[in-house]
């Protein structure tokens, strides 16, 4: 039966095919059951004159108003976390349902397959990506690094002068720390990134704020691994524009359009994580990190008048006034909490500790 | 594929080709689809329903539910399969309603020609006899004539069940259709 509905793999089917040519009785039964198919046939129904109905249409239409105004569907939802996960949960758990592990390696062997044969390309996608001329720049690429560390009389000042020059030279803080204890010098603790072509300059100015007490430069060329990332980009690329092809021009099975949506969100993943590793890559060649410590050239100072004195009475005697109420606040709330306990306690031994008491005074009357 | 025509729409994109298309917007894709599926769609519902006018009505629900469903609709089975489970929903919800369960077939559309009408009417008596899973088994193969896996995947079975259950619903079948007994059914 499954032959004759075309449902056997091709070996299959010419094995069911070459019995059939021989077995009387499989091909009375193969022509009883065509026989009935084509009876069904006999129930037909009338053809349907529907057209578009007025729900139809207005669903339409506002569904066009509804992409005119977010400019265009969300074809990219599944990019947020959220919908690519329960996405990919959503492709697994159909895959589980469908078939068994077995069943789902038979398209997912024909997929490959067919990456294989359509693309030499795919040959080399699993292992290491060997760059190509084309992705190769014209000059080394070097991410940069720089530690500076001042000493200035002068702190805010040379704080105010590093915004500035950060500003002229189009760079931003990456991070920031400014300590400044009340006795002790003032320290600033910054990492700022710098376009690489402003480096240079930048230093220069920012040297000029304090007295330099040491200074240090990194280079570490990352060209290969720009390189290896061009190629494993393009290669991905390539793969995932054959198998949206193959989506939409072939209709065959489902667990195979599964493969390929299995495959496509992989490949869209990896598209993605290498995209992010190019970017910061691309930064870190673009920009150079200047990691500046500016520590204040500190002088203690002797406060002639001690307003300080004042306040320290006046601190002193709030706190006294406060430990005092905390002091009645806790008498109260231990009578509170263990009174009641006390009470009871004294009620019951009260007798006996006043007769015990009574005998004793009686013993230590003299006797007449 | 083919270059778009005037209408925007080339009857020999696929089904899927469409509903990305029309994912992205395209109205014309939306009417190719129609076009596509509402005989089929129709004569889903008409061979399950005695009104004709319901099937109508839940044909075209069938189309709104797909409008509304777009927005967030990921490609991860043909389109096919996709309307049918609509359809399949709709009429479970239909059923529901009208408080009969697996409403049998009684009052049946009209037959389209009149020298064919008996053989119609045979037909779906015969069908009408079986149990309900493998006459709806049944149905989807003949008459929507999708595959055993979109069976299974739209009625949440094994595939081998949908085969076993639609090999026994054909040999009942060949029973109930047997010309002796609709000599009988006629002289009665």
């Amino acid at each position: 039966m499954a032959y004759l509905d075309g449902e056997l793999a091709l070996d299959q089917a010419a094995t069911a095919a070459e019995h059939l040519e021989h077995c009387r009785e499989c091909q009375s039964l193969a022509a009883d059951l065509q026989s009935n198919s084509r009876s069904l046939m006999a129930w037909q129904i009338e053809p349907s004159d529907a057209t578009l109905t007025p729900g139809i249409i207005a669903a339409l239409e506002q569904r066009q108003r509804k992409l005119e105004r977010t400019g265009g569907l969300g074809r990219w939802t599944w990019r947020s976390k959220w919908a690519w996960g329960l996405a990919s949960a959503c492709v697994v758990v159909a895959a589980l349902v469908v078939g068994s592990l077995p069943r789902m390696t038979a398209p997912r062997a024909r997929l490959n397959s067919y990456l294989e044969t359509t693309s030499p390309v795919r040959q080399g996608r699993v292992s290491r990506a060997v760059p190509h001329d084309e992705f190769a720049p014209t000059k080394p690429m070097i991410a940069r690094t720089a530690n500076l560390t001042l000493a200035t009389k002068e702190f805010d000042k040379a704080r105010a002068g590093l915004e500035d020059i950060l500003k002229r030279h189009q760079g931003y803080i990456g991070q920031l720390n400014v300590s400044a204890p009340i006795g002790a010098p003032h320290t600033l603790d910054a990492t700022l990134q710098v376009p690489s072509d402003q480096r240079d300059a930048a230093i220069g100015e920012i040297k000029k704020l304090g007295r330099v007490e040491s200074e240090s430069q990194t280079g570490e060329e990352v060209t290969q691994q720009y390189v290896d990332l061009e190629a494993r980009l393009s290669n991905g690329r390539n793969t995932e524009q054959r198998l949206t092809d193959l989506l939409r021009q072939r209709t065959g099975k489902l667990s195979d359009v599964l493969a390929v949506e299995l495959e496509i969100d992989r490949v869209r993943g990896e598209i993605e994580q290498m995209e992010a590793e190019k970017k910061t890559l691309s930064n870190r060649v673009a920009f150079t990190a200047l990691n500046i410590k500016i520590t204040e050239d500190y002088r203690a100072q002797l406060r002639v008048t001690p307003d300080s004195m004042l306040g320290r009475f006046r601190n002193a005697a709030v706190e006294g006034y406060r430990s005092m109420l905390e002091g009645l606040t806790n008498v109260i709330l231990f009578l509170l909490s263990y009174g009641p306990s006390l009470l009871i306690w004294a009620a019951i031994l009260f007798l006996p500790a006043r007769l015990l008491w009574r005998k004793r005074r009686q013993l230590a009357r003299p006797t007449r | 594929m083919a270059a778009r025509g005037i209408t925007g729409i080339v009857s020999s994109l696929s089904d899927e080709a469409l509903i990305l298309d029309f994912q992205r917007g395209s109205r014309p894709a939306f009417e190719e689809l129609f076009a596509r599926y509402r005989e089929p769609l129709y004569g889903f519902f008409r061979r399950r329903l005695d009104n004709r006018e319901r099937a109508e009505d839940l044909m075209q629900e069938a189309f709104l539910a797909v409008i509304r469903a777009t927005v967030r609709h990921e490609p991860r089975a043909l389109v096919r399969t996709y309307l049918y489970g609509i359809a399949l929903k709709l009429l479970a919800t239909e059923r529901r309603k009208k408080s009969t369960k697996d409403a049998p077939l009684e009052a049946g559309p009209e037959p389209k020609v009149d020298d064919a009408s008996e053989d119609s009417v045979w037909v779906r008596q015969a069908i009408q006899k079986l149990d309900v899973p493998e006459r709806e088994i049944l149905m989807l193969r003949e008459y929507e004539q999708l595959s055993y896996s979109e069976i299974a995947e739209l009625l949440r079975l094994p595939v081998n069940t949908v085969r076993s259950r639609l090999f026994r619903s054909r040999m009942a079948l060949k029973n109930h259709l047997d010309p002796a007994g609709k000599m009988q059914n006629a002289h009665d």
